[in-house]
């Protein structure tokens, strides 16, 4: 019996999670449009529903019924598969990411995770690395020049950035001393408890990896449009094409800015001035204010070219990530 | 005009006693034999008395009846005594190709075979350059006629159940198949470990419709072939077959970017071939339009250069203000983009009223815009690092390549034709001429930069002239070569005649030949007209300085990545309009 209910609470917390996640990341795209437009000094979507609210249900409509075209030389299977893969993992991170501490409603414990496993950091990175295989994948099946350069190109930032991250992840592990992203809340008590004072070495090499990891300027490298039309999604159309852009610009973004809340900004920790929702209100503006972080980056600057991201990643955000590691542990060790 | 004194001319003969030296009104060239000319050459190139180092065009003019048929002209610059000289020689096929004297002959070269069929011996790759491979006529001699031989029998037009709506000739001109097309790539797939990438003809990095072919190992640029011609109209030839005032609206289509600046160096040329004074106004207001025109050239290509390297932003931010230039245009001009303003004698309209304002309020604008632009990008490390060291071009490279404009003031070579040979207002106005040290494509970005503040200082000096001018005629109307206003036409039976003459019989320029430049955004824009003394050019030659700044490309991208090709392409800024004509 207590296996049954477990799955079904399981099954109704997942549902809800990737249903919200689906609805949030078509909002993002609407957030996404009408920030670019203001930063370009227009009015962005105005004319879908009110001020463009209707917009993304529009460019969702729009996407599904498009025809789904399929070039004749691709590799059939791992062209399908490679939006897929972008995808799933993008939104499996999830399962780990905890929104809030359980909180009591009448008289049910609800928990807002998933799942608190003790290796969840660990699950989440890998997850994310897997996400990279849909973008060479797609690069790879559509059997076209420039997708595989756009692929290969992603490879090479993917291997560059992925050793800064793990590295970077260790300093706030060591700090917590546990991989459970709950803990790792839990150990950030009050303002100045919040591991963005004690890691600001590891903040800017991990916002570095999410910037690369995501594709958004100046890193998006894999689908520069001046040089490559698209990169790797060149050959893709309609939704198949409309999954990439939204598991790596919109839901990795958004995952991946949840998992910085988490290990540097204290999580959902914030003064108890919403009530009952409070947790869950600052832990969404806090990845709300992220998540505007990176779009503000990505509409202002120029982009690198691949050669020196992976410079950057290996002269510069490797030692740094070392760095913060050794002084990380000597500080742990004289404090004892 | 910039002519060699003839008296150094003279001092040639000594070394070359068979040298003809013909001194005209508005141009002095010399003549030799096919077998000497190269010689010739490398002496006027390597003798420090004459140094003309610089290369400026070469083309061919087809004389039928003469024999030998064409001629071949050869227009070279001194950069040492600020001097141009005409080297031509006579041929029935072959020529000695100069490419071992300058590398910026290749194309003109290549030009040459393609539109007369003159071969060049010890040219490395004498291929067509606009048209395909297999096009068996050579579209600029005279015995080609204008609407092209209609040798294919493409009746598939007609063959409809219905009536067609037009009757339309089953015969046509020869058009390229895909198999002609790709003959250049097919050649250099045979390559182990390479993949050809063709970038453009549609492309979004190509800025127009160039192809090129890059051959990669990994991202690296090995090696770059550029094909050219997808826009080729063939202005040339049309140009042989209209009057000086109906080509006008062609220059407009060369360059669109900008438009006026085209009209202006055309007009200007045609003027001095006529004889023709313009108003003291039409001068002003030419001066001024250019420069406007100037700054909305290089504001696209701001926007459209660091959209390339991924800024967006930046893109909406220049075309704001473009958009204002744009207004201010069509104000004046009556057209946004190709607006053929300008008549021989002056300009179409006048200015209209309160335009001075509005371009005194975009100059008090302006200057806080460019520091916005240059706060965003100037001293951004990402931008730096992109465009530092790209495609460095040396002094010897403008001299090899011809090449000018910002590419030539890069290397730190002061060539601007407003400088050395101004023409309208500019001997009266003041202005300063940015020049870069390095030559890579960060130089040309501050060049530009700077330049727009220049152009905004030579706007308000013609904006304050132009006040004073105000009850002055934009179009002088007494001369016989100038077509009057409507006004006069509807008024006075003279003007008319003289409206119905000059339209039909075209202004009947004196026998002779003139080569005048303006500077264009692009670099420099030169007319090279035959005048046979009819209505018509008997030869235009247009000295394109888009065509000669991407020759320098394939050279310059070599052993670099591909995200290099894409700043490079910017920094040059070609407007295929141009080079292809």
């Amino acid at each position: 019996m207590e296996i049954i209910s477990t799955v079904v609470v399981l099954v109704v917390k997942s549902l809800i999670f990737i249903l919200g996640m689906f609805l949030a990341a078509a909002y993002l795209t609407l957030i996404e449009r009408k920030f670019a437009g203001h930063v370009q000094q227009r009015p962005g979507p105005l004319h879908v529903g009110f001020h463009g609210l209707l917009q993304p249900i529009a460019d969702a409509l729009k996407v599904l019924t498009k025809e789904d075209l399929v070039p004749n030389n691709v590799d059939k299977v791992l062209f399908y598969l490679a939006s897929l893969m972008a995808f799933v993992p993008a939104i499996m991170i999830l399962a780990v990411i905890p929104f809030g501490d359980p909180i009591k409603i009448f008289g049910f414990e609800i928990k807002p995770y998933i799942t608190d496993i003790n290796v969840g950091l660990i699950l989440a990175l890998a997850f994310g690395s897997i996400s990279i295989y849909g973008v060479i994948f797609a690069g790879w099946a559509s059997n076209s020049k420039y997708p595989m350069i756009g692929g290969l190109r992603k490879a090479a930032v993917l291997i560059g950035y992925e050793v800064a991250l793990g590295f970077a992840m260790v300093g706030p592990i060591m700090m917590a001393g546990s991989f459970s992203l709950r803990e790792i809340v839990q150990a950030q008590e009050g303002f100045f408890g919040a591991f963005i004072w004690y890691q600001p070495l590891a903040f800017i090499v991990i916002l570095f990896a999410i910037l690369a990891e995501t594709g958004r300027t100046p890193f998006d490298v894999q689908e520069a449009e001046a040089e490559l039309v698209s990169g790797y999604n060149t050959e893709y159309s309609g939704m198949k094409f409309g999954l990439f852009p939204l598991a790596e610009w919109y839901i990795g973004t958004f995952v991946l800015s949840a998992i910085a809340v988490i290990l540097f900004f204290g999580g959902w920790k914030g003064p108890h001035i919403f009530g009952a929702f409070s947790p869950f209100i600052w832990f969404f503006l806090k990845v709300f204010m992220m998540f505007m972080f990176f779009l503000w980056v990505h509409w202002t600057l120029p982009r690198y070219r691949v050669d020196q991201i992976t410079e950057i990643a290996w002269k510069v955000m490797l030692p740094l990530s070392l760095l913060n590691i050794f002084i990380t542990a000597i500080i742990i060790m004289v404090k004892g | 005009m910039l002519w060699i004194n003839p008296q150094k001319a003279e001092g040639l003969k000594s070394a070359f006693p068979s040298l003809k030296i013909s001194h005209q009104k508005n141009s002095l060239s010399v003549e030799i034999d096919k077998d000497k000319v190269l010689e010739l050459l490398k002496y006027l190139k390597e003798n420090p008395e004459y140094s003309f180092k610089m290369f400026i065009d070469f083309t061919l003019v087809d004389y039928p009846l003469h024999n030998p048929r064409f001629q071949a002209v050869y227009i070279l610059y001194s950069p040492d005594y600020n001097e141009r000289i005409i080297v031509k020689t006579w041929t029935d096929e072959t020529l000695p190709s100069i490419t071992t004297l300058w590398k910026g002959a290749k194309w003109a070269e290549r030009e040459a075979y393609d539109m007369f069929g003159v071969r060049f011996e010890g040219h490395e790759n004498l291929v067509r350059m606009f048209l395909w491979e297999t096009y068996p006529y050579f579209p600029l001699r005279k015995d080609f006629p204008k609407e092209g031989i209609k040798d294919t029998y493409l009746p598939s037009l007609n063959e409809r159940d219905n009536i067609p709506s037009h009757d339309y000739d089953p015969y046509h001109t020869a058009i390229p198949t895909l198999e002609d097309l790709e003959i250049t790539e097919r050649k250099r797939i045979n390559k182990k470990n390479q993949i050809v990438l063709n970038w453009g003809p549609l492309h979004p990095g190509t800025h127009g419709t160039i192809w090129f072919l890059f051959d990669l190992e990994g991202e690296t640029i090995k090696d770059c072939d550029i094909i050219l011609g997808q826009l080729h109209r063939g202005i040339e030839k049309l140009a042989e077959d209209l009057t000086y005032t109906q080509i006008i609206p062609y220059t407009d289509r060369m360059d669109y970017i900008s438009a006026l600046c085209s009209n202006i160096a055309y007009v200007n040329a045609v003027e001095k071939l006529l004889g023709v004074e313009p108003t003291e106004k039409a001068k002003w207001i030419r001066t001024m339009m250019a420069e406007l025109q100037r700054i909305n050239s290089h504001l696209l290509w701001l926007g459209t250069t660091a959209l390339d390297l991924g800024a967006l932003t930046m893109f909406l931010y220049t075309f704001r203000e473009r958009e204002k230039l744009m207004d201010i245009i069509e104000g004046i001009a009556g057209i946004r983009l190709n607006s053929s303003f300008l008549r021989i004698g002056g300009v179409r309209y006048d200015l209209p009223e309160g335009s001075l304002d509005v371009i005194k309020h975009f100059i008090k604008d302006f200057p806080s815009r460019i520091k916005d632009y240059e706060d965003m990008l100037t001293k951004n490390r990402i931008w730096i690092r992109r465009n530092k060291d790209v495609g460095v071009v040396t002094k010897e490279d403008v001299y090899q390549y011809g090449l000018t404009g910002i590419m030539a003031r890069s290397a730190g070579v002061p060539y601007d034709i407003r400088y050395i040979q101004p023409t309208d207002a500019y001997p009266e106005v003041d202005f300063e001429i940015p020049l870069g040290t390095v030559g890579d494509a960060y130089d040309r970005y501050l060049l530009r930069m700077e330049e727009m503040k220049q152009s905004l200082n030579i706007i308000a000096q013609c904006v304050k002239k132009l006040e004073e001018l105000k009850n002055d005629k934009h179009l002088a109307t007494e001369n016989p070569y100038v077509l009057p206003t409507l006004q006069e036409t509807y008024f006075s039976i003279e003007a008319m005649v003289k409206d119905f003459n000059l339209r039909i019989y075209g202004e009947k320029a004196p026998k002779g030949e003139i080569y005048l430049s303006g500077e264009n955004p692009r670099g420099e824009l030169g007319f090279y007209i035959v005048s046979e003394g009819e209505g018509r050019p008997y030869r235009l030659r247009i000295r394109s300085g888009a065509f000669y700044n991407l020759q320098i490309f394939p050279e310059l991208i070599k052993g670099r990545t591909v995200a290099d090709a894409v700043t490079l392409l910017g920094s040059i800024d070609p407007v295929v309009g141009e080079t292809d004509r």
